[in-house]
């Protein structure tokens, strides 16, 4: 069985490294302008010369660092809201709509609204990271601690817990299935707006980069950017997974 | 009927009542549940709840838990009037798999009642670990709920209850979503660990067999709204047996009469 | 439910009243914020002279065009990989690789391949489209009731028929699910590229009336945005209610 999954995963990669070198032959063929798209070993060799030089590390962390400042801000604040919103029948009847009108509305359009208060600075990209991933996170939230078991409650009644006690030991942990499903949600959206926010404001990250290097035609760079874009998502969202399914050990269980 | 009850307090050398009910009437959504409902339960007594559904048993039960209040009458327990649940009384729900934390192991859900009972956490592994034996779970500490059958969640569930050192243990059709074979034995075990403990027993359940085997006392609930329409003493010899003691005559008059009762109140 | 909707209009009515009173008590000056009477004569204003009509039409047509070709990629690979195991596991890892690339940092790439424009508004929308349809309907493929496909067998039906006439009416609940997904994520992303760079649409609108320093146009775009995503969300829903019944808007989870 696992030895079967294996071979599959290593067919997989094989074909993967065929759309690779089929990339690398079209580049070398010239089918595509090298303005426009370079070969793997340029974007390789941009890579590694980004990292040597210590340029993209750089970038990478300052993307990296807006990215969490607002994830975790919006974290916070969202399981925050969301609790005491979704723990009161009287606000949800009266706030919640409001929130689920708001939801659909695209969240970069707060990005010129941002900008007109804050200018185009680091509290203005962190204020818009923050706004967009907080909604994906309060909503769960305030689902999660809408759909506990009421028996649950009433166990709590019987045993004279303190209102503190049912929100760390009772609500929190039965909705956290909702709740880390918001928080990987947040996070793609932290990383485009991450990028958004870099690209319009100049701040120091992979987004300002690969504008840049589009502007300058350097294509190689732009992909190496791009690349390194594309394993932040990656990685991110592994870590995610990783972390919920530790948190999450009893839900397996139940399945 | 309310007089069954009242004769109970007055005769003279009984125990006052550990839980007591005063002419309660409950109203929920203009709706009369249960309407003048009077009855005492001396400390240490098993009492047996029985009616059709939709007679209010369970309704009765969350008014001695101190989930509801009720409309007019008053609950008491220990001669003091209930106006929210206290840890002395423990309260056995039938949908077990809804009243435990799925995100804790049996041993968590044990630990729960004692977290808030404020026993420091040194002394709680020992006291999990002593209850869980009880309860015929020992080395299932680190189970969770959703891995075990539902005879073993509820086990959990009486462990949970237990280790509030209730005076009181309400029991909801503890059994009733469980097949014949676990109920009996649960049976027997509950009337061990009560015997054991001393605690004050009201149990709920449509299974008139079940009453009379368990219970000291039956009481039968008319339904709409809910109101005693018949109590029997059960003077059955303790222990009980599955086999003899659902053979004794006794048994068997006492099941055609609440037989016959429910009967009645289907017409 | 009369009763709850208008418990629901009562916060956001405050909120606006007070905003308004607030604002001209202190005869508010400012490039960030006017009050709620102003931004709706804005809002008025841009309709007359057409430019925030034109707008919208820029922006739907751009996300509509995306959505489009978006949806019809991921589907054609959705059902691919949903009826041949074989090929889902081999092009396991190429999705995988490709799948998180943020479909904003492709913004630098379609800009030197195709220039400012519509051209690159829409790749980069059918880009960011195609990810959710793709993953929902190789779901709604592989759920389909097997007894279904037996019957396809049976029948001796050609494969592109197996597929239209059985494959896709069975799964349309679930993909419709996805199609009303990746509607509300062309919107948010063709918006996202008109701020971020592409002179045109809505995006480029709101961009302008902050330049502009106008506030009240400003936030007139603002509100204008959030109700045609109100709008269209309300229209998806509407539609597949309408569609395929209650039955498939519980499917959402999936």
């Amino acid at each position: 069985m696992n030895r079967a999954a294996l071979l599959w995963r290593m067919a997989s990669f094989a074909i993967a490294a065929g759309f690779v070198a089929l990339w690398q032959l079209i580049a070398n063929l010239n089918l595509v302008s090298p303005v426009f798209l370079p070969g793997p070993d340029r974007a390789w060799t941009a890579l590694v010369r980004g990292f040597s030089s210590g340029d993209l590390w750089s970038k990478l962390a300052g993307t990296l660092e807006h990215m969490a400042y607002g994830w975790l801000a919006a974290s916070i604040a969202g399981i925050a809201i969301g609790a005491i919103i979704g723990s009161s029948r009287m606000m949800r009847t009266y706030v919640a709509p409001s929130l689920e009108f708001l939801r659909p509305l695209p969240v970069s359009a707060i990005i010129p609204v941002a900008i007109a208060m804050l200018g185009l600075t680091q509290a203005m990209a962190l204020f818009v990271i923050a706004f967009g991933a907080i909604w994906p996170i309060m909503l769960a939230t305030i689902h999660g601690f809408a759909a506990v078991e009421p028996r649950l409650y009433e166990v709590a009644r019987s045993l004279q817990m303190s209102r503190l006690a049912v929100i760390f030991k009772i609500a929190l942990p039965s909705a956290s299935p909702d709740i880390l499903a918001g928080m990987r949600l947040s996070l793609t959206v932290a990383l485009i707006l991450s990028v958004v926010c870099e690209i319009l404001a100049g701040l120091d990250g992979l987004g300002h980069w690969v504008l840049l290097s589009a502007r300058a035609f350097r294509s190689a760079d732009l992909f190496a950017g791009v690349i390194l874009l594309g394993v932040t998502g990656y990685v991110t969202s592994v870590a995610m997974s990783l972390a919920e399914h530790r948190l999450l050990a009893w839900q397996a269980a139940q399945r | 009927m309310a007089s069954a009850a009242k004769r109970l307090d007055v005769v003279p050398g009984t125990p006052a009542p550990q839980v007591s009910f005063e002419a309660v009437t409950l109203q929920l959504g203009g709706k009369t549940i249960i309407e003048n409902l009077s009855l005492g339960v001396r400390p240490g007594e098993f009492l047996c709840i029985i009616g059709a559904s939709g007679c209010g048993k369970t309704t009765a039960l969350r008014l001695a838990a101190g989930l509801y209040q009720p409309t007019s009458g008053k609950v008491n327990f220990d001669g003091q009037r209930m106006r929210e649940p206290r840890r002395e009384i423990a309260i056995v729900f039938q949908d077990y798999g809804k009243a435990l934390l799925p995100w804790r192991t049996a041993a968590g859900n044990v630990s729960l009642a004692l977290e808030a009972g404020g026993m420091p956490s040194a002394e709680r592994l020992a006291r999990i670990e002593e209850l869980l034996r009880t309860v015929g779970l020992p080395g299932h500490a680190g189970k969770y709920p959703s891995e075990m059958s539902g005879g073993m969640q509820q086990r959990l569930q009486i462990a949970r209850c237990l280790a509030q050192e209730p005076k009181t243990l309400l029991m909801d059709e503890p059994f009733g979503a469980l097949d014949a074979m676990t109920r009996q034995g649960l049976q027997d075990e509950v009337l061990s660990l009560v015997a054991a403990s001393g605690a004050t027993v009201i149990f709920v359940t449509h299974d008139l067999e079940e009453a009379i085997y368990l219970g000291d006392r039956v009481i039968g609930l008319l339904p709409h709204p809910g109101r005693i329409g018949i109590e029997l003493a059960v003077n059955l010899p303790r222990p009980r047996d599955q086999l003899s003691t659902r053979e004794h005559p006794e048994f068997l008059r006492l099941r055609r009469q609440l037989f016959d009762f429910i009967k009645a109140t289907e017409q | 439910m009369r009763a709850s909707s208008a418990k629901a209009l009562v916060l956001p009515l405050a909120v606006l009243v007070a905003f308004e009173v607030w604002a001209r008590a202190i005869h508010l000056q400012s490039d960030s914020l006017a009050p709620p009477s102003e931004i709706v004569m804005a809002l008025f204003g841009a309709f007359a002279d057409r430019s925030i009509l034109a707008a919208t039409r820029d922006t739907l047509f751009s996300a509509v065009a995306g959505l489009t070709i978006g949806t019809i990629i991921g589907l054609a690979l959705g059902i691919a990989f949903g009826i041949s195991d074989t090929l889902d596991r081999l092009m396991e890892v190429t999705v995988e690789a490709i799948r998180p690339i943020p479909s904003i940092a492709l913004l630098p790439i379609a800009l030197i391949a195709l220039g400012f424009g519509y051209r690159m508004e829409i790749v980069i929308v059918a880009f960011a489209c195609v990810w959710p349809v793709l993953i929902l309907s190789r779901a709604a493929v592989r759920s389909i009731e097997p007894r279904l496909l037996e019957v396809a067998r049976a029948l001796r039906l050609p494969p592109a028929q197996r597929v239209w006439k059985i494959i896709i009416p069975a799964a349309l609940p679930r993909i419709f699910v996805a199609f009303r997904l990746s509607a509300g994520i062309a919107l948010i992303v063709a918006v996202t590229v008109e701020i971020a760079i592409n002179p045109l649409g809505l995006g480029a609108g709101i961009m302008l009336a902050q330049q502009a320093l106008r506030p009240d146009l400003m936030l007139a775009y603002l509100v204008w945005i959030g109700a045609i995503g109100y709008a269209l969300n309300v229209l998806m829903v509407v539609a597949q209610n309408r569609l395929f019944g209650r039955a498939a808007v519980s499917g959402d989870g999936t």
